[in-house]
C-alpha cells in the first residue's frame, strides 16, 4: 500500500519501489513514499522495521537493491541534492578524548567559518550569531561537544544542521537520547523551526516515543503523521516488524492510540 | 659548544616528528587507533628485516613500504571479514613481528641490530632520515591541515561527514596512510616498541590543558616537539637509548599536565 498526499505542491521526498536487503534479509520490500514540499512527517515504526534504512536510502548512506529515489524535483541523494539537505544523526560518536567545543563544531560545518582555526572566537560568533540564536545554543559555544547531554547535543546538531539553509531536514530517532520532559521541548522545537522556515522534515521514531504524544499539541504540523503497520497488524492493532506495506497516514490525533504516563500536556510545552 | 653532527640530525629528526605526531595524535586518540598505530609500527621489524636480507644497507624504505602493505591489509581484512578490530591488529602485529624474528635469525650478524630498531637510537639518524623527516613533516602537516575540517567532522560522526559531502572512505584511507608514514619513520628515534608513546602520550597531555580543539592541537604539537628533541638530548648524555628517554619525558609532560589541569580547574571554581 503507498501513500501519497495529493495535492498539487511538488514532492521533496519521492520514492518508488524501494528494494533493500541486509545481510540477505529483506528490510524493505517494495516501498513506495512521496513526501510534499513543506511538510513535517515522521516515519514510525519498532525497530528492526526498516526505517532507519530507509532514512539512509534518502541521505545515500544505504544504495537500495532495486527501486529510485528522488529528492527536492532532482534526483537521486548525491553531493549536489546533500548540500540542500540537513541530517541529524542519533548521536554523536565522539571520544571524550577530542576536545571540539560547539563553537569549533558548529565552524567547520560552515565554509564561511572554514578557516576557524587561525581565526578569533569573537569573528567566528559574529558569523554563526543567527542560527546560534535561533537554536538558543549561545552558553553552549565553549563546551566540548563530546560532554553534552542528550538534549543540549541534538540542539547543537539541529543548529549545525540548519547553518547551509536546508530545504530538507532528516532527523534519525532525535529523541533517543533525551530525557521524557526534553522530548516535548525537543518536537516543539523542531516545529518552530519548521513553522519558521518552512522547511520539509522528515524524522524517524519509535513508536509511543513522545512522537504519538506530540500528536495533540503540534496538531497542525503533525497532520500527516504517517504510522507503519502492516494489514494484519492493523487489524490486531500492533505493529510488526519488516516493512513489508509501506506507510500509512494516521489522522491526528489518533484516537486509539494509548496515552503515556508523560503524555504531553499543553502546559508541559511552555518552557520556562 | 661543538654539536657533533649526529646529535644534531637526530634533534633535527626529533624537532620534525614531534610535532607531526602530536598533530596527528589528536586524531588517532579521538578515532581510538592507537592500537592501529602500534601494529603499524610491530609490522616494520618485518620491513627492517626484510630490508637487511635484501642486502639494503638502510632498511628505511622496506620498513615504511611493509608498515604500509600491513595496514592496507588491516583495512581489508575489516571490509571483507566479520572479525573485530582488535583481532585483526593483534593477528597481524604478532604475525609480522614473528616474521620478522624468523628473517633476523636466518640472517648471521644482524641480532645486534635489533635493540636499535626495538628501542631507537641516536646514532642511526642519517642525513637521508632527517631529510625524510621535513619532507613528511611539510606533506603530512600540510594535508592535516588541508583536511582539518574533514577529519574532525569523520572523527565525530562518519555519516554525518558523508552527507555533508567527505569523501569519507577516501580520507580514511588517506588517514592511515599517513599515519602509517610518520610512524614508521618515527622508528629510528623511539623503536617499534614505544613509537606509539609519541603518538598518543601529547594529544592525551593537551587533552588535560585545553578548552579547544584548537588549544588540543596547538599544545599537542608543542608537547611532541618538546618531548621528542628533550629525549633525544638527554640520551646523549645518559648514554640511553633515545625510545626510552623521550617516553619518559614524554610521562614526565603528561603528570605535569595532569596537575595543571587540576590548577586550571581549582581556578575556574574559585573564581
Amino acid at each position: 500500500m503507498d501513500i501519497a498526499f495529493r495535492s498539487q505542491k511538488p514532492a521533496a521526498v519521492e520514492v518508488q519501489d524501494l528494494h533493500v536487503r541486509l545481510g540477505g534479509n529483506p528490510v524493505l520490500r517494495g516501498v513506495n513514499l512521496r513526501i510534499e514540499a513543506g511538510r513535517m512527517v515522521a516515519l514510525i515504526g519498532p525497530n528492526g522495521s526498516g526505517k532507519t534504512t530507509l532514512l539512509r536510502c534518502l541521505l545515500g548512506l544505504q544504495k537500495p537493491d532495486s527501486g529510485s529515489v528522488r529528492l527536492l524535483q532532482e534526483g537521486p541523494p548525491g553531493p549536489g541534492i546533500l548540500k540542500r539537505m540537513g541530517y541529524v544523526p542519533q548521536r554523536l560518536q565522539l571520544d571524550p578524548s577530542f576536545m571540539l567545543t560547539v563553537r569549533e563544531f558548529l565552524a567547520i560545518r560552515r565554509p564561511l567559518t572554514a578557516s576557524w582555526f587561525w581565526r578569533p572566537s569573537r569573528q567566528i560568533d559574529a558569523l554563526l550569531h543567527e542560527a546560534v540564536g535561533e537554536m538558543d545554543v549561545t552558553r553552549l559555544l565553549d563546551r566540548p561537544v563530546a560532554g553534552l547531554s542528550g538534549g543540549q547535543l541534538q540542539r547543537v546538531l539541529i543548529c549545525s544542521s540548519l547553518l547551509n539553509e536546508p530545504e530538507l531536514l532528516l532527523l534519525d530517532e532525535p529523541t533517543a537520547g533525551v530525557d521524557t520532559p526534553g522530548e516535548a521541548d525537543f518536537y516543539e522545537l523542531i516545529a518552530e523551526v519548521h513553522r519558521r522556515r518552512g522547511l520539509t522534515v522528515v524524522l524517524v521514531s519509535r513508536p509511543f516515543h513522545g512522537v504519538s504524544t506530540c500528536q495533540s499539541s503540534l496538531r497542525p504540523q503533525w497532520s500527516h503523521l504517517l504510522r507503519r503497520r502492516s494489514r494484519r497488524s492493523h487489524e490486531r492493532g500492533v505493529p510488526q516488524t519488516g516493512l513489508r506495506h509501506s506507510f500509512h497516514p494516521v489522522p491526528a490525533p489518533a484516537p486509539s492510540f494509548p496515552r503515556q504516563p508523560w503524555t504531553l500536556n499543553p502546559s508541559c510545552c511552555v518552557r520556562s | 659548544m661543538d654539536i657533533e653532527p649526529f646529535m644534531l640530525r637526530a634533534v633535527l629528526t626529533a624537532l620534525f616528528l614531534g610535532p607531526l605526531c602530536g598533530f596527528i595524535g589528536v586524531f588517532v586518540t579521538a578515532r581510538r587507533m592507537s592500537f592501529f598505530s602500534d601494529t603499524v609500527a610491530h609490522a616494520a621489524l618485518a620491513g627492517v628485516a626484510l630490508g637487511f636480507w635484501l642486502g639494503l644497507p638502510d632498511p628505511t624504505v622496506p620498513m615504511i613500504l611493509f608498515s604500509l602493505v600491513i595496514a592496507g591489509l588491516i583495512l581489508w581484512l575489516k571490509e571483507r571479514t566479520a572479525l573485530l578490530n582488535d583481532t585483526i591488529m593483534a593477528l597481524l602485529l604478532s604475525g609480522s613481528v614473528a616474521l620478522g624474528m624468523v628473517i633476523l635469525s636466518l640472517l648471521k650478524g644482524y641480532r645486534g641490530e635489533l635493540d636499535r630498531y626495538l628501542f631507537g637510537d641516536i646514532l642511526s639518524v642519517g642525513w637521508s632520515d632527517a631529510a625524510l623527516a621535513l619532507v613528511v613533516l611539510i606533506t603530512v602537516g600540510s594535508v592535516l591541515f588541508w583536511k582539518l575540517n574533514a577529519l574532525a567532522l569523520l572523527t565525530a560522526h562518519s555519516d554525518l561527514a558523508h552527507v555533508s559531502g567527505v569523501p569519507v572512505r577516501w580520507l580514511n584511507y588517506g588517514f592511515v596512510a599517513l599515519l602509517t608514514v610518520t610512524v614508521a619513520l618515527s622508528i629510528r628515534l623511539l623503536g617499534i616498541i614505544l613509537v606509539t608513546s609519541l603518538v598518543v602520550i601529547p594529544p592525551a597531555a593537551a587533552r588535560n590543558l585545553a578548552r579547544s580543539l584548537r588549544q588540543q592541537i596547538l599544545l599537542s604539537l608543542f608537547l611532541g616537539l618538546i618531548g621528542a628533541s628533550g629525549g633525544v638530548i638527554l640520551s646523549y648524555p645518559l648514554n640511553l637509548p633515545s625510545g626510552p628517554c623521550i617516553t619518559l619525558t614524554l610521562a614526565g609532560l603528561f603528570v605535569l599536565s595532569l596537575l595543571g589541569g587540576r590548577l586550571q580547574r581549582g581556578h575556574q571554581n574559585a573564581s
